[in-house]
């Protein structure tokens, strides 16, 4: 497991339809300044279009930063200036997407080997790695199930376990809840956690529902219109609010 | 890698898209306009056209479009049955149909004067139009059925409970609606008419009706430098003509947007026809007969028939089939090197809209969009002028570098993919739309550079487009007649032309084009079916 440093991280770009000569550029996000620990949980939460997805993105390298510096522990995996950017392929990030996407034409065992298939990795161990991390998320003896014959919680741990399987540097989370009903949801947040302090993950996890992130996380990384509002544990932004904006929004 | 196949992608669109049609619309001055404008005959086949396609087109609209309403807004019986039947035509070619007409109606023999004494005479004006009418009328059907598929039913129902009848719920609620398909069906259906080529050469040249692609294809023949001149003067004339009227079409598509149409649709409800089902059954069922069963019955009658003009079902044999398809050399060929040019056709557009529409639905990539469209240029050109523009630019080899293609199968085979390359991209495009972008990210992830993610993720969850691609493709071009006319010669035998050969000329006892005619609607239909069964439903007609 890695921990995570952004230094001075923006991403900007150019608003085309500006009639004006000299707009200057629009921010996606601006000015990230944080650092994520090694095993911790650290949920990103704000309203959307917070850019609370798109940092999440530039770890994952699916994004680019324009500005400033990406490390995973010593290693610099983004840095624009100096002309530096790892591809997300070689990141080793795992990643589950709001809408799992989980390949359709794959069987659950295809989908959760893939990563290891694509590391050159013997059949054997495959197999065994697999049918680890599938009892591990309560998926054993779906193996050769296709996704559309799968409940859409089901589909969730395919992408979970896809994720896991491969033994990330950092797991990344975007609101993989949002498509589940409520009990489940509860029971996928105490299994989430629960494989995190298992593994001791460094997961970051996406979310715009603050009752998820105070359950859940180690700290909370509060964020508006693409600036950092707060970050710190769930009580010290309960009890000490930094501005108004925070406190409006985790009431 | 992947913006070195992009580069390489680009380059071939411009090379092969774009260059062959600047080329042939920089040849001609306004001296060769002048000689045009002189020339009487090409006036004379200016003004054919221009009556011919709107006539067509009209005819098309007044057939076309009352039944794609009752085919998909009333309880008539045996609807879905019937709609399969009439979009039928559509994937037949008409030149097929032309010499089904030809048996049946031409003065001389045809069988429906020997036997009916109707006095029937193909060769004219009325029989161009009427032939042509009966296949391009599918243009404005389908364009409008996909609209009708996708209007809400309560837009109908609403004007019921207001107290509308029927008629008036058509022409108050729907005609309205519709006006847009109906607009693009008429331009479509006169753009294929001024396209034609096969129905225009076999009944219109007897009459000495001649179009402008007939009188393009005239010139070419004269093998003359003057003939030449015109020929490339003509077909840019027409070329500008079919891209203006497109254009204008376009302009008035994007300023009528009605927007309710293609809303989520509720419940479906249909027209109650009452007392009408049956009789409009009738009538619809006599159509079908008239203008696809009958002349496909023709062409099995001729081909069967040892003595063509004695027309009875008394001493039917096979010894046409045995005649064209074993003792004339020519057709082997023909069915072999049409089955590979297609196949090459298919395989090779269908790979390269896999890969360019990657670049397209994937990247924002400068070019991406421009590519696309002069990708689909060419499909709207008419055939004629391809070829002619692939001619030009190809046959000293490529602009006079290396080696020459011309005369050889391998022209043919860039007509077609410029041509069709549309089909491809179209429907290779709407696949990359259906796929979520998060299943090729995940793949990133899990740790697959570009090439994987193509090979692993796209190849795969595009199949069903990518099969329907190549078939979407193979089934024009392996009866391809428009623009293969211009390019074979001796031992480049195809289908269609060998069909058009035997038909004018070359088979004298008669009955050989029929033979071949009916192996191509069996082969056409047959790969349609297929389509349809592989893609659920979703392709094919």
């Amino acid at each position: 497991m890695s921990e995570v440093l952004f230094k001075n991280v923006g991403k900007s770009f150019f608003n085309k339809n500006s009639t004006t000569e000299k707009v200057g550029p629009s921010w996606a996000v601006k000015d990230l300044n944080f650092k994520i620990n090694n095993s911790e949980f650290v949920s990103f939460l704000g309203p959307s279009g917070c850019g609370k997805t798109t940092t999440l993105r530039m770890i994952a390298g699916l994004e680019e930063n324009t500005e400033g510096q990406i490390l995973f522990d010593q290693d610099i995996v983004s840095d624009p200036e100096n002309n530096k950017y790892l591809v997300p392929e070689k990141r080793n990030v795992g990643m589950v997407f709001q809408s799992y996407a989980v390949w359709p034409h794959m069987s659950v065992f295809e989908n959760v080997a893939y990563p290891l298939k694509l590391r050159k990795l013997n059949k054997d161990m495959i197999q065994d790695e697999v049918q680890k991390i599938l009892k591990i998320v309560e998926l054993d003896g779906l193996e050769k199930r296709r996704p559309h014959e799968l409940s859409g919680g089901q589909q969730q741990r395919v992408a979970l376990a896809r994720g896991l399987v491969m033994k990330p540097r950092i797991l990344l989370l975007d609101e993989p809840l949002s498509n589940l009903d409520v009990k489940l949801r509860e029971k996928m947040r105490r299994d989430i956690r629960q494989i995190q302090k298992d593994f001791k993950l460094t997961m970051v996890y996406v979310t715009h529902d603050q009752v998820e992130a105070f359950q859940m996380s180690d700290r909370i990384l509060v964020m508006n219109q693409g600036v950092i509002q707060q970050m710190g544990t769930p009580e010290e932004i309960r009890n000490q609010p930094a501005n108004d904006f925070v406190k409006d929004f985790i009431q | 890698m992947k913006k070195i196949i992009y580069i390489f992608l680009f380059a071939i669109v411009i090379g092969f898209f774009l260059a062959p049609f600047v080329y042939l619309f920089s040849i001609p001055d306004l001296a060769s306009f002048e000689k045009v404008w002189l020339h009487a005959n090409t006036l004379k086949a200016i003004e054919n056209t221009f009556i011919v396609a709107i006539s067509v087109g009209i005819l098309c609209t007044i057939l076309g479009l009352p039944l794609a309403w009752i085919l998909t807004r009333t309880d008539l019986k045996y609807k879905s049955t019937l709609r399969s039947w009439f979009c039928l035509p559509y994937a037949i070619p008409p030149f097929v149909g032309a010499i089904g007409w030809i048996i049946l109606a031409n003065p001389s023999s045809g069988i429906l004067n020997q036997w009916f004494k109707l006095n029937l005479n193909i060769y004219s004006f009325s029989g161009l139009i009427f032939v042509e009418v009966s296949f391009l009328f599918t243009f404005v059907l389908l364009t409008a059925l996909s609209v009708m598929d996708n209007l809400d039913s309560s837009l109908e129902e609403a004007a019921k409970l207001s107290g509308a009848k029927p008629l008036q719920v058509f022409r108050h609620i729907v005609l309205p609606l519709l006006k847009p398909a109906l607009i693009t069906g008429f331009v479509l259906s006169s753009l294929a008419t001024a396209a034609s080529f096969g129905v225009p050469a076999l009944i219109g040249g007897p009459a000495r009706i001649y179009l402008m692609t007939t009188q393009i294809f005239n010139f070419q023949r004269l093998g003359t430098a003057e003939g030449l001149q015109l020929a490339i003067a003509t077909s840019v004339i027409l070329a500008m003509l079919s891209l203006i009227v497109l254009y204008v079409n376009q302009l008035i598509m994007s300023r009528n947007k009605i927007n309710t149409v293609g809303g989520k649709s509720s419940q479906r409800s249909y027209t109650k026809l009452h007392s009408w089902n049956n009789p409009l059954l009738a009538i619809l069922t006599s159509i079908l007969f008239v203008i696809f069963i009958l002349p496909i019955a023709a062409l099995l009658l001729s081909a069967l028939s040892p003595i063509q003009g004695s027309w009875n079902f008394s001493e039917l044999s096979l010894i046409n089939f045995k005649r064209v398809l074993f003792e004339t050399d020519e057709t082997g060929r023909a069915i072999l090197q049409s089955l590979f040019l297609g196949s090459c056709a298919a395989v090779i557009s269908t790979v390269f809209a896999f890969f360019f529409n990657y670049f397209v639905y994937r990247t924002k990539w400068i070019g991406r969009n421009i590519a696309s469209v002069l990708m689909s240029v060419p499909f709207t050109i008419p055939g004629t002028v391809v070829s002619l523009a692939v001619i030009l630019s190809f046959s000293r080899g490529y602009f006079g570098f290396g080696p020459s293609p011309y005369n050889t199968l391998w022209i043919i085979l860039i007509a077609y993919i410029i041509k069709y390359m549309s089909l491809g991209v179209k429907t290779v495009g709407d696949g990359y739309q259906q796929i979520n972008v998060s299943l090729e990210e995940a793949a990133r992830i899990s740790g697959a550079n570009w090439w994987q993610v193509m090979i692993t993720i796209y190849w795969p969850l595009l199949k069903s487009s990518l099969v329907a691609s190549l078939f979407l493709i193979f089934m024009p071009v392996v009866s391809e007649l428009t623009m293969t006319v211009l390019l074979t010669g001796p031992g480049l035998e195809t289908l269609g032309p060998l069909i058009f050969q035997f038909q004018e000329y070359s088979d004298i006892g008669g009955g050989g084009a029929a033979v071949l005619s009916v192996l191509v609607v069996a082969l056409i239909l047959l790969l349609n079916f297929s389509l349809k069964k592989v893609s659920q439903g979703r392709y094919g007609l």
